[in-house]
């Protein structure tokens, strides 16, 4: 579905140019689950950042289905993001004065045609990431992994066929790292979806099949785990928590 | 709800979140569309104020004025030198289109006094048919009659603010008073009409009769002013030079001299007032456009600093699938709705001290169509100019960048 090839960013602020990325050859198939790994600096958001059309590379041709998106306009690639692609982010990036339905919702405001059922479909999302009973809740009312999975919501809501997350769980205590993993796995396993995240905490990359780790800008290491942790095993293993007996 | 709709409603959102900015950003605008509201509301009841002002004061198309003083606009009000003889008044009222000549006389302000009350007031000495020639009627006993100015009687009438402040118990008619010195019994008192557009009491005069105010208060025969009504209305300009000619040689007055006495048509004194009124509007136009363009200026720079806060939220939305144009027209939507309802209270705010001024005033105000329209035009016009800029800024804001 993706393919990147000799993808190449270089940052210019003034007279001082920083490479980001130098050359990165990268397929992403469907139905994948890839971590991309690598030190601060290595260039691992860019990479993300550039598959998720919110940025340009310096250099390059990336392939989505088939077709180069590097010279698309910038309103093509707004309707590429909001029909295509979601996207959950580390500090989750709710609206704070709308309720978590109406975050779920956004995407749809800029879909070509606002869908008649979007509520039902907004609703459904946020049963998805059992935040059924907290549709009407505005994210100053809730956990941050509460408001991290109304972000995965309002990242699947349009149906997407890729997710990126850019360290979906940086902000995060375990039990709601496991909690937002375990929904993105069951999104890969059970509805298809491509997810790709960037992270830096290893024990997230244990549960991606595929890791990708990038040092300086360009792809150190590209690996596959026959077995990747399973995040609703794991968090099942967590003792039961007094708030979660709701 | 179409996509216009929505947008409008996340604008209003956004500004509802926002509200101790959008309030900041509405003072400019209401102060200066409260303005606009005032000067159209009251506008027109100044206009109208000044027509009915000028046939109190007998003056129709067929009459102008002649004072003394050269001073170019408006008349003088008592006192100064009186330049106009009994010989330029009957010269005059010989010209084939002067139908009659009403000379006045006015005194400087002068204590009145009755028993133990006194007060200022202007004196006039005035002709048998000033007062049914303005119009003017009487509350209580009678006017100046023929005899009253033949026998150089001291009789007045008194204006309604003088008649109550010199006898607060109501019964002036029998009673005397004192101008000066010199005692007269009180005739007749004039109906009360209120203050003029330029805040005097109308009420607040004593009309004696001509002769008697010449031999017993100016102690001079000439006069300070005349009426004079014409034949045909149509050669008012015509005879205004006949009459300019007569005085200017009556009064030896050399080519370069300039005339010692003031020709008042109504066309003149028409043009002086909305001359005046065009200097309030302007003044207060100039008030509105300057608190205008402050507000546009507050606005842009608070939507700048929005945009900024809010860089957050215009990169997540800018991810889901917002174009520039899509961010653009959401800052601009909000800067329009914020002016616009920064109008919506000018226009009430407007109204109401229109309203206030005009019960103080006892002036007409009337709702105006054009205030209202400019008012709206106006404030969406500073909402959408000055919200141009921040829009611009917020829609070239790269995605990435934002959410950082």
């Amino acid at each position: 579905m993706i393919h990147l090839r000799g993808i190449t960013k270089i940052y210019a602020t003034g007279k001082v140019t920083t490479p980001a990325l130098l050359g990165v050859d990268l397929d992403v198939a469907r139905g994948e689950f890839a971590a991309i790994m690598g030190p601060s600096g290595s260039g691992k958001s860019t990479v993300m950042h550039i598959m998720g059309l919110l940025d340009r590379p310096t250099d390059g041709s990336y392939l989505l289905d088939g077709q180069e998106v590097t010279g698309l306009s910038d309103d093509a690639l707004s309707a590429l993001r909001n029909q295509r692609m979601g996207f959950v982010f580390q500090s989750f990036h709710l609206l704070s004065t709308a309720t978590a339905l109406k975050n779920v919702l956004l995407p749809f405001v800029y879909a070509p045609r606002y869908p008649a059922d979007a509520e039902e479909r907004g609703r459904r999302a946020l049963t998805a990431v059992g935040l059924k009973h907290r549709l009407h809740h505005r994210p100053g009312e809730l956990s941050g992994g509460e408001c991290q999975r109304v972000a995965v919501a309002r990242a699947l809501v349009t149906d997407p066929e890729v997710i990126f997350a850019d360290e979906p769980t940086g902000n995060l205590d375990r039990r709601a790292t496991y909690e937002v993993m375990a929904i993105l796995q069951r999104l890969n396993r059970e509805a298809g979806k491509t997810v790709i995240l960037v992270t830096h905490d290893n024990h997230v990359g244990e549960m991606c099949r595929r890791v990708v780790r990038l040092v300086y800008g360009r792809i150190e290491s590209d690996t596959t785990a026959p077995a990747p942790l399973d995040a609703a095993a794991l968090l099942a293993a967590l003792p039961p928590r007094e708030e979660d007996r709701r | 709800m179409n996509r216009l709709g929505r947008m409008a409603l996340q604008a209003l959102r956004a500004i509802w979140a926002e509200r101790g900015y959008a309030a900041l950003m509405m003072i400019g605008l209401v102060i200066g569309i409260s303005s606009v509201t005032v000067i159209y509301e009251m506008g027109e009841g100044v206009r109208s104020q000044v027509v009915s002002m000028m046939s109190s004061m007998g003056f129709g198309a067929d009459a102008f004025f002649v004072a003394s003083g050269s001073r170019r606009a408006g008349f003088r009000r008592g006192g100064g030198a009186r330049v106009l003889t009994e010989k330029d008044l009957s010269e005059i009222s010989r010209l084939v289109n002067v139908d009659l000549v009403v000379p006045q006389l006015s005194i400087n302000r002068d204590r009145i006094s009755a028993g133990s009350r006194h007060t200022l007031s202007n004196i006039s000495g005035v002709d048998i048919h000033y007062a049914a020639s303005r119009r003017w009627d009487l509350a209580q006993g009678r006017f100046l009659v023929a005899a009253d100015d033949r026998d150089k009687r001291r009789v007045a009438v008194l204006g309604a603010s003088t008649a109550k402040e010199l006898f607060p118990d109501g019964s002036a008619v029998g009673r005397s008073i004192r101008i000066g010195t010199s005692p007269f019994l009180v005739v007749g008192v004039l109906a009360a009409k209120g203050f003029a557009p330029s805040g005097h009491d109308r009420d607040d005069r004593v009309l004696v009769p001509l002769s008697t105010a010449q031999r017993r208060l100016s102690k001079e025969d000439k006069f300070s002013a005349a009426r004079v009504n014409l034949v045909d209305a149509g050669q008012v300009s015509d005879t205004v030079e006949e009459v300019r000619a007569i005085l200017r040689a009556n009064h030896h007055l050399g080519p370069e001299v300039p005339d010692d006495f003031t020709i008042v048509t109504p066309d003149s004194l028409l043009e002086m007032v909305t001359r005046q009124s065009q200097a309030m509007v302007a003044m207060l136009t100039f008030i509105a456009a300057v608190s205008l363009f402050v507000s546009g200026i507050v606005i842009m720079n608070i939507m700048l600093v929005a945009v900024s806060e809010r860089a957050h939220e215009i990169g997540v939305r800018r991810a889901v699938g917002a174009t520039r144009g899509d961010v653009m027209a959401q800052i601009l939507m909000e800067s329009l709705l914020v002016a616009l309802m920064g109008g919506l209270c000018g226009l009430g705010l407007g109204m109401l001290l229109a309203r206030g001024i005009g019960a103080g005033m006892d002036l007409p105000v009337a709702f105006s169509l054009p205030g209202f329209g400019l008012s709206f035009l106006f404030s969406s016009g500073v909402g959408l100019v000055f919200g141009v800029f921040p829009a611009r800024r917020a829609a070239n804001l790269e995605p990435v960048e934002c959410l950082r």
